[in-house]
């Protein structure tokens, strides 16, 4: 327990439960286990040794190697033929719908558990909320995206390398994701979390590592007028932050929940351009 | 001290402060004053400089038609210089514009990162930002500069403009055999998605805790209080590790940084180093399903 933990785990105690938050109150070494935590545990713990016993002993491709079994292999996804219904046939894809259902759920129950933890702290949701953010863009892309096109086959492989392998085709698929505007907007926001979070970074460590010589956030807020003419403050960075990140990855879900249900071609997507009214009468 | 000369002449420019009332309740609102010095004036000039040679370039594409200008302004482009010409100095018409645009952009983050490193070390800080900046700085250094000297050629490059820097992206990847099979590029995307992730950490966990004062985080770092306390706890319960005030900044430097720096050595090995990707994961045995595609060995 660090230094200050049995006051808060006694006031935890305190906050009276409250449908499922609050349920089996009681801590495993440094982990609060709770009635989300037990459904997280229990699925993840179920869906992660499908994932492992399919890729270290069923995977038609696997090595005798199980690290490199663990980078190359795969669960893949039911075969179109499936269809968007519910198979029980482990040659068709049973098992991918398996660990996609216990991922669902355990992710599900994650964010639950966040929001129960917040609560018996008496903080703010914003963790959870933006856990849900992710939450999304896992159930856009495995689940309702599929169910859109009626295919299982539209979810993604799961294996690192596979993966990587269908995000690679699914660029090309549909012309080429570069002309995606969502996906422009969604990779803008993503080095712009990277931007954002070295800036931030950077800024407390430099104010930080000068602690001793008086400096204050004073310092930094004339650092920042002097650098761009603008200092955002102590609290607006880490709303720009927290925006940032989750505009990331919905946008993200909108350039895929888009891909070959509404949008067929990206790059003829954007025709509308040379023919939109407002170039009338330029003599185009 | 020069901080204190400094903090003197800050007092006489806040005449040209703004407060810009819409941000009321959101962030800050005061707006400059912004310094200019012998740096930033650098740094404007070249940059003012790249944006006139671009916009005579652009200009010359679109017969200095304005409407032209605004409707084709996503696909203009100062393409680099023919890989016939290698290094040499190519005519304005045939790269040469981009070379120009080129140096001077090369110049302007040079100044720009000088000046931040005199800014911060005139207002009493440790100079990390510029430290950050130039981690961004070698990737940009290694794509525009490094990498087409490395291969003999400006024509490796990528053109400016708006579809330029996405068919670059797209035609470096494809013509070094796929760029999901380098493996910087992994570690390059993992520090970006990470980044992303420890983003949203941070800034949920600090709002979540604002009532209790967590963002005061120099203060925090000092002295822990409250806030800081129910912060680090939320983590502790939820997955059993929690940075604290001070180490968290550091794990965000070093995600960010990470992303430029695997990515710039993920460029310059692309060639020199290995001509393709997709035939390297042949080698490390990670192409399972594409093992048709792999040379013989």
């Amino acid at each position: 327990m660090l230094s200050f933990e049995a006051k808060y785990r006694q006031e935890a105690m305190a906050v009276p439960p409250r449908a499922t938050f609050g349920l089996m109150k009681i801590w495993i070494g440094r982990f609060y286990l709770g009635f989300w935590g037990i459904v997280a545990l229990v699925f993840g713990l179920l869906g992660s040794t499908v994932w492992f016993w399919q890729v270290l002993f069923v995977d038609p491709n696997r090595t005798p190697n199980p690290l490199l079994n663990f980078i190359r292999g795969q669960i893949a996804p039911p075969p179109p033929s499936v269809g968007s219904a519910i198979t029980f046939d482990p040659s068709k894809g049973f098992w991918w719908l398996f660990v996609v259902f216990c991922a669902t759920v355990t992710f599900f129950a994650w964010m639950m558990r966040q929001a129960d933890i917040s609560r018996l702290l008496k903080i703010g949701y914003q963790v959870p909320i933006a856990f849900g953010a992710v939450l999304s863009s896992w159930v856009t892309i495995q689940i309702v995206r599929p169910l859109l096109l009626g295919h299982w086959s539209e979810g993604f492989p799961l294996g690192v390398m596979a993966h990587l392998d269908w995000l690679s085709a699914f660029g090309y698929r549909y012309y080429n994701f570069f002309y995606n505007p969502f996906h422009a907007i969604g990779i803008t926001l993503l080095f712009g979390s990277a931007f954002v979070l070295s800036l931030h970074g950077a800024t407390i460590l430099s104010g930080a590592y000068k602690k001793a010589e008086g400096v204050n956030e004073d310092n930094i807020n004339r650092f920042y007028w002097d650098f761009f003419g603008y200092s955002i403050g102590e609290i607006g960075i880490h709303r720009l932050a927290f925006w940032t990140a989750i505009l990331c990855v919905l946008m993200s879900n909108l350039c895929f929940v888009l891909s070959g249900t509404v949008v067929q071609d990206w790059s003829a997507f954007w025709n509308f351009w040379n023919v939109a009214p407002w170039w009338n009468g330029f003599g185009f | 001290m020069a901080t204190e000369v400094y903090r003197e002449s800050f007092e006489r420019r806040t005449k040209t402060v703004r407060y810009i009332r819409i941000l009321e309740g959101l962030a800050d609102t005061q707006f400059g004053p912004v310094y200019l010095g012998m740096w930033g004036a650098f740094a404007l000039f070249s940059y003012l400089m790249c944006v006139f040679i671009t916009a005579i370039g652009y200009g010359e594409q679109v017969g200095y038609n304005p409407i032209r200008f605004l409707r084709e302004f996503a696909v203009l482009t100062l393409y680099p210089p023919s890989s016939a010409s290698g290094l040499q100095m190519a005519p304005l018409q045939q790269g040469g514009y981009w070379q120009l645009a080129t140096l001077f952009l090369v110049l302007t983050l040079v100044f720009w990162t000088i000046r931040i490193w005199t800014r911060a070390v005139a207002n009493g800080l440790r100079p990390m930002v510029p430290v950050a900046f130039s981690a961004a700085l070698f990737l940009f250094a290694a794509i525009y500069v490094i990498h087409p000297i490395w291969v003999g050629s400006w024509n490796e490059a990528p053109g400016h403009g708006i579809r330029a820097v996405l068919l670059w992206t797209n035609h470096f990847s494809v013509k070094y055999g796929n760029f999901y099979y380098n493996p910087f590029h992994m570690l390059s995307i993992f520090g970006l998605l990470g980044s992303t992730v420890i983003l949203a950490m941070h800034g949920g966990t600090i709002l979540a805790t604002l009532s209790y004062g967590s963002h005061r985080e120099l203060d925090e770092i000092e002295d822990s209080d409250e806030g800081t306390h129910r912060a680090q706890l939320l983590w502790r319960w939820v997955m059993g590790f929690n940075a604290t005030a001070f180490s968290i900044h550091q794990w965000a430097l070093g995600f960010a940084t990470l992303v430029a720096v695997a990515g710039a050595i993920g460029v310059l090995a692309s060639g020199p180093v290995e001509p393709n990707w997709f035939v390297w994961g042949c080698r490390a045995d990670i192409t399972p399903g594409l093992q048709a595609a792999c040379p013989t060995p």
